[in-house]
């Protein structure tokens, strides 16, 4: 397993008093490349990199990161493994030297050369304190001493969150031109769909501690299909739609978002009463948000 | 871990600073007014408790700060073991406690021993080391509350309560703060893990669930305490009614002395008794002056004072303080402050063999002398000359206790027995005397609650009452006792009679029935390097077999709700004994820690589901 998958969980459940935040997982995540986890709030992200990283015990089940089981990780294992929230945590009461230092001091495979490249792309000063940084510039100096750690694994857990435009294209370019990915298998969790087409080269979806897809993105993208019907009246009951994700009725047209559904779905519009049908793509974050919105909790009288 | 402890340093030196300048002023200002190393126990607890609470604070906002998940995560998640961590954070708190605390304590000490004529000694020294363990106990209790969460509070407050309330003083102090310090070290070390909410394991477990217990055990009798106050709100508490009880021992104790007497020769069969309490009617029982509750005898190199070893000496305006290290008194002037020399025992100016007290009461005494206690010797210093000798002195191993002028004599009580001396020797004499009379207590010093003397035509009436702990678990069966002595020697008692405990069994023995083990474990912390103490000896009175069988129905009640609790968690078959033998042992406070410790297992996702 150690040569195989960088993440591997079986059966992996955590209970919160009658909540369920994972529900039997298994999920194997290879080596090498940038794997996005989406999922909805409550979807069981945190709790997955809590348990992987050793902060959390499952209720059942086992979970093994860099093939060591994820309650047992020695110093050494936390070594291989970079890890970047969205807080992008460091203490602000240290100058970016003093902290730097301190990295350097910790990581035996410290690379000042990746180091210097990912801070270069921000405007930070040696001499500066940690609380004097812009939430992005903290972002990247976070993310230039995660990657100078030169980890195996990487973990970045909504690192863009709260960022602007210019500081999240500066993230994501510092990331992508890093060449990090030659070495090391990202996890990067976001709830930004640009942002995970941009970047990643697997799609993880979970949805109430459930593993619910894991493909390419594009692949995924083109398992939603977009259906526009001209049917008349109310269309046929949207309970016996097959594959919806989502129905609109828009200046007299029926628009539905289908998974997995093939050149059949036209006839079943046209046995509908459809008079024209047309089919087209969606974007990732259409599809995402369609696929997450499907099952979305709602009132019981809703 | 040296980067770390750097880091830590670093983020409180401006706090750390300000509040070592504050100290530093404060202590600066109160040793111009004050002698602060002289000073009583309360005192130096009071100072103890504030340095605690900065300790206190420190970590809670400290550890407060790096508990948040996030901060948790950023600061264990990396290629140290926690435990270098952990000392690498708790050792950067507690230098900061060490310059805002420690320091200005050793300036201002350095300072008074320099430029005053003030005793510092070697206990004096050891102050700012025991202040250091203190805080630096309260600071690893405070960690180990926060990271570990509310419901393990309860676990920190006895190792912190044992503080201040052990027996131990001197160097057996310094080891008893320096055994909770390294507790404490431990819960936290059990506690410092990635993942905070798993229950304590193994050893760590053992650490944890001991103090868990004794702190359930010390809520309970805080319980008790409060049902005590709505007793006594109730008006029916045997010691706030307006007629105490008949019969029972707080109305001999609250009577007044010749009452206490007549009462005393009740239902006597001596022959004389008559004549007895006419004498008692018509003359002036002398209440002897006994402390309630008794004090501890001063101890060399004790860190305080519970009497302060200083008197003045109005005549010279000198006062004279004991130094512990060269045991002799020294005296500076009340005007100046300068030294005036030292004062020790005959023209030898030989060192005293105990700890000198002022003896509790000098009247009678010729030209305003002044009579000092030291072990087993009551000592005259003799103001014209300015020299001390002894002029009493009880058999050795004894310690004084008491003196009491009675008719025109003496008594003294030694916490073995009572002496009697012919008053005009001592007052007009300076020779070493003899006693007339040596009496033999008729009971264990630490019962005494009452002792009255009444002066016959030849020799005395002793009464002792001894009923001083007789509503706890230690004290004995309440009972009073005359004694006549002769002039030729013969003691005779001429009644003993019974007093009733005035509170019920289940009362008395309520720190006992909720868990024998633990009130056992609670009196050997007490006692832990502390020496016998002479005045604490009794003569407890046996457990009432009610009180057993009462102890034995909660442990099996314990032991039952433990089988049925622990049946409901994941705890390995060893573990689970281990908690059923402890239930078993310890009772209701074992259990609460178990319901507190281990959680009940979760059931599993698809239970949950079916649910």
């Amino acid at each position: 397993m150690e040569g195989e998958h960088v993440i591997e969980t079986r059966a992996l459940t955590r209970r919160y008093g009658r909540k369920l935040a994972l529900d039997h997982l298994d999920l194997a995540i290879p080596r090498g490349r940038i794997h996005a986890i989406v999922g909805a709030n409550g979807a069981g992200k945190s709790t997955l990199f809590r348990i992987l990283l050793g902060f959390l015990a499952p209720t059942s089940g086992e979970s093994r990161i860099l093939g060591r089981d994820s309650q047992r990780l020695t110093p050494g294992d936390r070594g291989r493994i970079g890890f970047v929230n969205e807080e992008h945590t460091l203490p602000r009461w240290m100058r970016v030297s003093a902290v730097t230092a301190m990295q350097r001091h910790q990581y035996a495979r410290w690379n000042q050369q990746i180091f210097d490249e990912v801070v270069g792309h921000y405007h930070v000063l040696p001499e500066q304190k940690v609380s004097e940084l812009s939430r992005g510039e903290r972002a990247g100096f976070n993310l230039a001493l995660a990657l100078a750690q030169s980890p195996e694994l990487l973990v970045l857990d909504e690192p863009t969150l709260g960022l602007d435009v210019v500081a999240k294209r500066a993230f994501l370019e510092s990331l992508l031109y890093s060449n990090v990915t030659d070495q090391c298998a990202v996890i990067y969790c976001s709830h930004q769909m640009e942002e995970v087409e941009r970047v990643a080269d697997n799609l993880i979806i979970l949805e109430r501690g459930q593993l619910k897809n894991m493909s390419a993105p594009d692949e995924f993208r083109a398992r939603v299909t977009h259906w526009v019907a001209d049917v008349p009246f109310k269309g046929p009951d949207p309970r016996t739609v097959p594959g919806l994700l989502e129905v609109q009725r828009l200046d007299g047209l029926h628009h539905y978002l289908v998974l997995d559904q093939s050149a059949d779905f036209e006839a079943f519009l046209r046995a509908s009463g459809a008079k024209n049908v047309q089919s087209m793509p969606v974007t990732l974050d259409r599809a995402v948000n369609a696929f997450l919105a499907k099952n979305h909790a709602a009132p019981a009288a809703a | 871990m040296w980067d770390l402890f750097k880091s830590e340093a670093l983020r409180f030196r401006a706090w750390t600073a300000a509040v070592a300048a504050v100290h530093l002023m404060g202590l600066m200002f109160m040793t111009r007014m004050e002698d602060l190393a002289q000073q009583r126990d309360f005192v130096h607890t009071a100072f103890g408790g504030l340095y605690a609470g900065l300790g206190l604070l420190l970590a809670l906002y400290q550890m407060g700060t790096h508990r948040k998940a996030s901060q948790w995560l950023n600061l264990l998640h990396r290629p140290l073991p926690r435990v270098r961590i952990a000392a690498a954070l708790t050792s950067a708190g507690v230098l900061q406690l060490v310059v805002a605390v420690i320091l200005p304590l050793l300036l201002v000490a350095i300072l008074q021993q320099a430029t005053t004529a003030r005793v510092v000694d070697l206990r004096h020294w050891m102050l700012p080391l025991s202040a250091l363990l203190v805080t630096s106990c309260a600071y690893l209790a405070g960690a180990f509350c926060v990271l570990r969460g509310p419901r393990y509070v309860i676990a920190a407050l006895p190792l912190l309560w044992w503080l201040p309330t052990s027996n131990a003083y001197g160097f057996g102090m310094l080891a008893v703060e320096l055994l909770a310090l390294i507790w404490f070290a431990l819960l936290l070390l059990e506690a410092f893990r990635p993942d905070l909410s798993a229950p304590p394991r193994g050893a760590g477990a053992i650490a944890t669930a001991l103090p868990l217990q004794m702190g359930v055990y010390a809520l309970i009798m805080v319980l008790f305490v409060g049902m005590e106050l709505v007793w006594i709100a109730q008006g029916s508490h045997p010691n706030n009614t307006a007629t105490p009880p008949a019969g029972g021992h707080t109305e001999i104790e609250h009577a007044d002395p010749r009452t206490r007497v007549m009462a005393g020769l009740e239902g006597s069969h001596y022959p004389d008794v008559l004549r007895l309490k006419e004498r008692v009617q018509n003359s002036d029982p002398r209440a002897m002056p006994i402390p309630m509750p008794l004090p501890r005898l001063p101890q060399r190199n004790e860190l305080s004072n519970f009497r302060l070893p200083e008197f003045n000496d109005e005549r010279r305006h000198v006062r004279w303080v004991f130094s512990h290290d060269d045991m002799r008194l020294h005296g500076f002037s009340l005007a100046d402050g300068s030294g005036r020399g030292t004062l020790g025992i005959g023209a030898a100016n030989a060192p005293f063999p105990a700890i000198v007290a002022p003896a509790w009461t000098r009247q009678g005494m010729a030209g305003e002398d002044l009579l000092l206690t030291a072990g087993d010797t009551l000592y005259q210093l003799v103001l014209e000359t300015l020299q001390v000798i002894p002029r009493l002195r009880v058999e050795a191993g004894e310690v004084v206790v008491a003196v009491s002028p009675v008719g025109e004599g003496i008594g003294v009580m030694s916490d073995r027995a009572l002496y009697f001396y012919g008053g005009k020797p001592l007052l007009e004499g300076h020779e070493l005397l003899a006693p007339r009379m040596r009496v033999p207590m008729p009971g264990k010093m630490g019962d005494l609650r009452n002792l009255d003397l009444i002066k016959l035509d030849e020799g005395y009436l002793a009464a002792f009452v001894y009923s001083a702990r007789s509503a706890s678990p230690v004290g004995t069966v309440p009972f009073q006792i005359l004694l006549r002595t002769h002039a030729d020697g013969r003691i005779e008692t001429i009644n003993r009679r019974a007093l009733r405990f005035d509170y019920p069994a289940l009362f008395r023995y309520r720190a006992w029935w909720i868990s024998p083990a633990l009130y056992a474990v609670r009196a050997a912390a007490r006692d832990l390097f502390a020496p016998p103490l002479p005045l604490d000896v009794t003569e407890p009175a046996p457990i009432p077999r009610s009180m057993w069988w009462l102890a034995a129905v909660l442990s099996l009640l314990s032991l039952a709700g433990a089988v049925w609790r622990t049946a409901g968690t994941s705890l390995s078959p060893p573990a689970r004994l281990a908690w059923l033998t402890a239930c078993g042992l310890m009772g209701l406070p074992a259990l609460a820690s178990l319901w507190l410790m281990v959680p009940i297992a979760e059931r599993s996702a698809r239970d949950a589901i079916k649910a």
